[in-house]
């Protein structure tokens, strides 16, 4: 055996040789991104060796840092493997990030009522005197424990048949679960002696590109564990679309098995990574879009995509586990978020709980931004949605140096005005390879502060700046010379990309106004914004506001709300007193298909300026671009 | 009118109890501020509620019906001062005129005219609308006999019988009363003669004055005597009187400040010595029945190209049908270019095509008229669409090669479009004027 | 009972003067001051109130022109000169459009030419210059230049800035202190955010005139009209970026299928009656300057013009 010392914690622990870190982490109780599942793609889980002997191939993965990294040791704990006895570094940004920002928040405001409880108790033995049966016996037990009434719980066969055996073997000494669902009390488990500690339940979001899982102690009402992992179904197509002609030729069963198993790959690693058992996951609570909730419960969903788009389903369901191939406990239950519509789903009524719009007099907006945009704008009177495709430019797509959040992403920048020479800072702190979304939402606020592009985007060729240069293609600007960056090339924005993030921000924004049209409601009366997304964590809000994605309001009152999906979710699972007001929700939002709408072309090109054609609109950003031009001058 | 829909949830029960049709009342109210909805579909509407939703449903201008089969129209029913705000839903009658001076032949020609001609334009036969007959003589005998010559080519046209005396039109109505012709005009003097004649035959009557004053007072007094079918002559002197008389009616009407006014307008194009120019102005400025002396080709197909576009609906951008269209004669080895429906972006093209002297086709897909910035936004063009028009207009049979140049702003749908279909995509300009030098460049190639 | 038409205007469209007389430091006999409507088109109370103006536009490279109009106007077309003054004395033209087609073949270069013409224009008539530049990125700024030096100080309207180019037209105009005119394709948003691009980088709001791309009659020609309808109404609603003068000019007039395959006898009676019925939908929609390729076009419009502007007596409203 082999020990590995994790720093800066100092924890310890015995692995047989061979062993990757990764796996030492997990069991070490230290959750390490493993965004890809640990196959060496992601590039997210590095780990810093201070001494001992591991076996890692730098060439094959060395890629994903520089040579200054390497130097220090530098590997991906999924790809390397225990020799000696070593000392490993585990950088903050290595560790699940999303565990600290919203777990500490979460348990602190979700009132516990959990749908699961376990019963120990401590049976008479039947007798000539006291015959009753075992399960009457057992549900009596159970009401005497502060248990529902007996008459409210019921058994199913598969667990009836086990009752008489268990009891024998145990001595009249076991722990009973007992499940809300919706038919009633439903005993769900029968263990042998004490086992009630151990309930647990995950909370998941199932997004099309990947999936979250967080897995919590329904006794102490603890996160336990996070895990996240790519959602498989891209092997059979990149996004929804694609998949749903997939299953057009090929039918629904891989799509179905896929989804199912992408859940349960989170629940393993969350599983390993907390040290329980999967069969002690009574209860699992998904939030997801439409489509990929129809794919999850082997639901039809070919008559989504084409016109009029409807769904089969949109209530709020419960299924049991088993029979869409969830490997928690077989008789465990999942809970599945209702939707609205084809295009706003469980997840999105999710990002609703989470933030809470739904109980306030006051007008909220909700923004969730992937590939695809949501936009909720209400109350608890009243809620407007629309959804629409911004295109991948937000998510780095169709931008040259585009990427996703990943690490050597320009994450952060400002620009100096006078040289207008960049500062910026990248995930993970290694050279720049490219940037992401909020890096590209920062560039183009400080590229028209600077007066590099005047408000459509068009970059000021006229200005004599070593950055700033004209090509066969498209004017550029240099944002990283060739020495600076990962990958040995200029990192540079076109004038073209700088177009496609406009086009992107401009259907948001052209989505959020329509709604506010059509609810009659102005920017003034809008209390809050929330952002949801992976893409919401690291936003800027003024920049943000800058270049008009967002209405412009007190940036005080702009929240990120991050993984709002699996914080509703985490909501639902820790609270099912929730769960009777999700149909409600969904059932109230009116959705505003923004095809229909006529002006919404029209406030689209409105919205194709920065910040906006109407400036009277963003007043506070008026003012600090005309004392940028002040100081430009 | 311009209810929003969240003040009209304001006004409804609430109670989402589903028998409107709709699963809620905010679903309801917005097809209900979309004028998608009739307000009775809800059971529980206080009384209150249903007069301030249900008076805003009305129309403002009556509507008015001309002629009778297959070539009447109706006129009327508008809300609004610019089209651009909704749009101008009928179309004027454009009504040539024969005055009963005229020769019998002469008067029979155009009478034919109207009946045949029909000029084509984007799919659409355009034809003008209708024959008025003017009792130039002053007397009636001789109209009556002008108004048997029109019928008596049984072309069964939307007649207008324009006299000053009453009996003249009597006796012209002998003819063609069955057709519903419009009368002109009633004023002050003889507007009792006038609705007891329109009453009679059931006609649509114009009503004359310089005034609205005037036409306020002529409606109210024809009104009274049960004539409904009204329409109003404002009498300009001028084009700037009718543009101002014009305008003031329709706002008027609209804005339900005077709803006596709420009818639809007639103009004579000859009274102000402007003829083309009434026309225009007739068109763009809310007449609704425009008469003319006979047009010659070019103000002809001009008046009707212009009625055409101005009441076409703005938020309906026309169409083009699907297909594949042919630029030149083409051969197999001819530049197929993609791109939308949406009629002014396939002209546009189609005129710089032409102008380049290049045989080419045009691969027109079913973006439903939208243009290809919209049309790429909205999803609506993607490449499922161009793979299935490919496949329906028979493109690989007509041309050897498989490249398929595509719109400049449809350049993100390049990578797409290529897995999908299999050919190999060139992104052309953004702009059409430029594709002249782009075939140049990069086709020639 | 009220017949006011409480519109509830708050604002007015700005004035723009075009072409300098000898008491303003140019050669030119008259000038024009635009703009300056109070209410929509044609409805003004004033009797000051201008009737729009007719320009009649002329090219210096000839195979880029409809053949229609040398057919009408003969052997004056091949000389700039000739055509300048045949337009002011015969044509009866306000103003007059000079296309530089020249500038618009492959490779052009000949700047020097461009100044030639220029001034060959500018001495064969007097009236008020409108200049349209070229098409060609690599020499705009030279031949805009050029243009604009050799008419210093004659208040040109100089055309034509669009988002995508607008830098190069602008200096000019600012070095000679020359009015702009702004196009856009049939937009009211992207014509307001051209008018924005400019103002930022100095070009004043008297110093533009709003071209929102004229689609010929049955090819675009009510998206043309409904633009022009908004940003009238916008503009008299308060939106100074938008509160600027009109032109209007249907180039495709001339070259659509209907004008271009129409017997030869009726070919220009074809011709005027399009231009004719575009120009006068586009004057009542509120276009201060009209353009016109067909002589024959601009008495029927003036004509036209005078009856329209004719006040309607008692019940003229505002």
């Amino acid at each position: 055996m082999r020990t590995v010392t994790f720093l800066p914690g100092y924890r310890k622990i015995e692995v047989e040789p061979g062993t990757t870190i990764l796996d030492a982490a997990q069991r070490a109780g230290l959750n390490i991104n493993v965004v890809c599942g640990g196959q060496g793609k992601c590039g997210k889980c590095v780990v810093f060796i201070q001494s001992g002997k591991v076996e890692f191939d730098r060439q094959k993965y060395g890629q994903f840092f520089s040579e200054a990294e390497l130097q220090k040791g530098a590997c991906l704990a999924c790809e390397t493997s225990v020799q000696g006895d070593i000392h490993v570094v585990i950088p903050e940004t290595t560790l699940i990030q999303e565990q600290k920002i919203l777990v500490e928040g979460v348990e602190n405001r979700i009132d516990f009522h959990p749908s699961v409880k376990k019963y120990y108790v401590e049976l008479q033995p039947p007798s000539l005197a006291d015959p009753s049966p075992d399960l009457s016996r057992l549900l009596w037990g159970i009401q005497k424990s502060g248990g529902p009434v007996a008459e409210k719980m019921y058994a199913p066969l598969e667990v009836l048949r086990e009752i008489p055996g268990i009891l024998r073997h145990s001595e009249w000494k076991v722990t009973g679960t007992i499940g809300l669902v919706p038919g009633g009390y439903r005993l769900l488990d029968l263990q042998e002696n004490d086992t009630s500690s151990r309930v647990f339940g995950a909370a998941v979001d199932l997004g099309s590109t990947t999936v979250v899982a967080y897995l919590w102690d329904l006794v102490t009402g603890k996160v336990v564990s996070v895990a996240s992992n790519y959602n498989k179904q891209i092997s059979c197509g990149e996004d929804i679309l694609a998949r749903v002609n997939f299953a057009r030729k090929n039918g629904l069963a891989k799509l179905q098995s896929l989804a199912a198993e992408s859940i349960n790959q989170a629940l393993t690693t969350a599983s390993n990574t907390a040290g329980i058992d999967r069969e002690d996951i009574y209860e699992v609570v998904v939030a997801g879009n439409t489509v990929m909730t129809h794919m999850l419960l082997g639901i039809d969903p070919a008559y989504m995509i084409a016109e009029p788009y409807v769904p089969v389903v949109r209530r709020a369901l419960s299924v049991a586990a088993g029979r869409i191939g969830i490997t928690c406990n077989p008789n465990g239950g999942l809970f599945v978020f209702p939707a609205v519509s084809d295009f706003i789903g469980g997840d999105i009524i999710s990002d609703i709980l989470a933030c809470g719009m739904n109980e306030r007099e006051e007008i909220s907006l909700l923004i969730d931004i992937g590939t695809n945009f949501e936009v909720v704008l209400g109350n608890r009177e009243w809620m407007f949605s629309c959804a629409g495709a911004a295109g991948p430019a937000l998510e780095g797509g169709e931008v040259l140096f585009g990427m996703r959040a990943n690490p050597g992403a320009i994450e952060k920048l400002t620009i100096d005005p006078a040289s207008l020479d960049p500062t910026y800072s990248t995930i993970n702190g290694i050279r720049p390879r490219g940037i992401c979304g909020s890096g590209l939402i920062d560039l183009l606020a400080e590229l028209l502060a600077a007066c590099v592009i005047d408000r459509t985007g068009r970059i000021n060729t006229g200005i004599s700046n070593p950055r700033i240069r004209k090509t066969a293609h498209f004017p550029e600007f240099v944002i990283a010379w060739a020495d600076e960056t990962e990958i040995n090339k200029e990192i540079v924005i076109t004038e073209n990309d700088i177009k496609n993030l406009i086009m992107s921000k401009a259907s948001v924004h052209a989505a959020c106004v329509t709604l506010m049209k059509e609810a009659g409601v102005s920017r003034r009366e809008i209390s809050t914004i929330y952002f949801a997304g992976a893409f919401g964590n690291y936003l800027d809000k003024k920049n943000a506001t800058t270049i008009g994605l967002i209405p412009e309001i007190d940036p005080d009152q702009i929240r990120n709300i991050g993984n709002g999906a699996v914080a509703g979710a985490n909501i639902a699972l820790i609270n099912r007193r929730t769960r009777k007001i999700l149909d409600e929700i969904a059932y109230k939002i009116a959705y505003i298909e923004l095809n229909a709408e006529s002006s919404f072309m029209d406030e689209y090109t409105s919205s194709s300026f920065l910040p906006h054609t109407d400036l009277s609109l963003f007043p506070m950003v008026q003012k600090m671009l005309d004392e940028c031009r002040i100081r430009k001058a | 009118m311009a209810l929003k829909a969240l003040d009209i949830y304001k006004l409804l029960p609430k109670k989402n109890c589903k028998e409107c049709g709709d699963p809620t009342c905010l679903t309801f109210a917005m097809k209900l501020a979309g004028g998608k909805a009739d307000v009775d579909l809800c059971p529980y509407l206080s009384e209150e509620a249903k007069s301030v939703l249900g008076a805003s449903t009305r129309p403002p201008i009556r509507l008015v019906r001309v002629g009778v089969g297959e070539r009447f129209f109706k006129v009327g029913e508008e809300t609004v001062l610019y089209r651009h705000e909704k749009t101008f839903y009928h179309p004027p009658g454009i009504v040539f005129r024969v005055r009963d001076t005229q020769a019998a032949p002469e008067i029979a020609a155009v009478t034919r005219r109207v009946r045949d001609e029909t000029f084509t334009r984007v799919g659409a036969d355009l034809r003008f609308s209708g024959i008025a007959i003017e009792n130039t003589s002053g007397s009636a005998e001789t109209f009556a006999k002008a108004v048997a010559a029109v019928e008596a080519e049984q072309a069964h046209l939307p007649p207008v019988l324009i006299a000053k005396d009453p009996a003249a039109l009597k006796a012209g109505l002998v003819h063609c009363g069955s057709y519903r012709p419009l009368l002109h005009a009633a004023n002050k003097e003889n507007f009792r003669e006038m609705c007891a004649l329109a009453k009679q035959y059931g006609c649509p009557l114009v009503i004359r004055a310089a005034t609205p004053e005037g036409l306020v007072q002529l409606v109210k007094d024809c009104t009274a005597e049960g004539v409904q079918d009204i329409m109003l002559d404002p009498a300009p002197e001028t084009l700037g009187a009718f543009i101002t008389r014009s305008t003031q009616i329709r706002q008027l009407a609209i804005t339900r400040s005077v709803p006596e006014l709420g009818y639809p307008v007639f103009l004579d194009s000859t009274l102000t010595g402007q003829q083309d120019a009434a026309i225009v102005l007739g068109i763009v400025k809310y007449a609704s029945v425009i008469v003319t002396d006979p047009l010659t080709p070019g103000p002809a197909k001009a008046a009707l190209t212009l009625r055409q576009n101005i009441y076409t609906d703005p938020q309906k951008p026309i169409q083009m049908n699907p297909g594949l269209y042919r630029v030149g004669t083409p051969d197999k080895d001819a530049p197929v270019l993609m791109t939308v429906n949406f009629s002014l972006t396939f002209f546009t093209l189609q005129g710089y095509l032409e102008s380049t002297r290049i045989p080419c086709f045009m691969l027109i897909v079913d973006t439903e008229g939208m243009s290809v910035l919209t049309a790429v936004a909205a999803g609506k063009l993607n490449e499922f669409l161009v793979r299935d028009a490919i496949k329906k207009f028979g493109v690989e049979n007509e041309v050897s090669h498989r490249k398929l140049i595509i719109p400049g702003y449809a350049s993100p749908l390049s990578g797409r479009i290529e897995e999908a279909t299999g050919w190999k995509v060139l992104v052309g300009p953004r702009d059409a004027a430029e594709i002249g030098e782009f075939l140049h460049e990069e086709w020639k190639k | 009972m009220s017949f006011d038409l409480n519109f509830g205007w708050t604002s007015t469209i700005g004035e723009v003067m075009l072409g300098a007389t000898k008491a303003d430091g140019g050669t030119r006999r008259l000038s024009y001051r635009i703009g300056g409507g109070t209410t929509l088109p044609f409805l003004e109370s004033r009797a000051d109130s201008p009737s729009p103006l007719i320009a009649l536009e002329i090219c210096d490279y000839l195979p880029f022109w409809s053949p229609i109009v040398k057919n009408y106007c003969g052997d004056l077309v091949n000389s700039v000169g000739e055509w300048a003054k045949a337009a002011d004395a015969s044509y009866g033209a306000d103003l007059i459009r000079l296309y530089l087609t020249s500038t618009r073949q492959r490779n052009f270069s000949d700047i020097a030419s461009i100044r030639k013409t220029v001034e060959d224009v500018l001495s064969a008539s007097s009236l008020p210059l409108v200049i349209e530049g070229s098409n060609e990125p690599k020499i705009d700024s030279e031949v805009f230049q050029t243009c604009g030096e050799a008419a210093q100080g004659e208040r040109l309207l100089l055309g034509t800035a669009e988002a995508g180019k607008y830098r190069s037209v602008a200096a000019a105009a600012l070095a000679y202190n020359h009015s702009i005119i702004a196009q856009s394709p049939i937009d009211i948003n992207l014509a307001k955010q051209l008018n924005i691009l400019l103002k930022e980088i100095g070009v004043q709001r008297d110093h533009i005139v709003i071209d929102p791309y004229t689609g010929a009659l049955g090819y675009g020609f009510e998206y043309s009209y409904s633009a022009m309808e908004r940003i009238r109404f916008s503009a008299l609603k308060g939106d100074a970026d938008l509160a600027m003068p009109m032109i209007c000019s249907a180039i495709d007039s001339l070259t659509i299928k209907e004008v271009r395959e129409a017997e030869p006898g009726l070919q220009d009676e074809l011709a005027t009656r399009w231009e004719f019925y575009t120009g006068i939908a586009a004057a009542a929609a509120g276009a201060e300057i009209i353009c016109v390729r067909h002589p024959g076009t601009i008495p029927l419009l003036r004509k036209a013009f005078t009856d329209m502007k004719k006040p309607a007596g008692p019940s003229a409203v505002r």
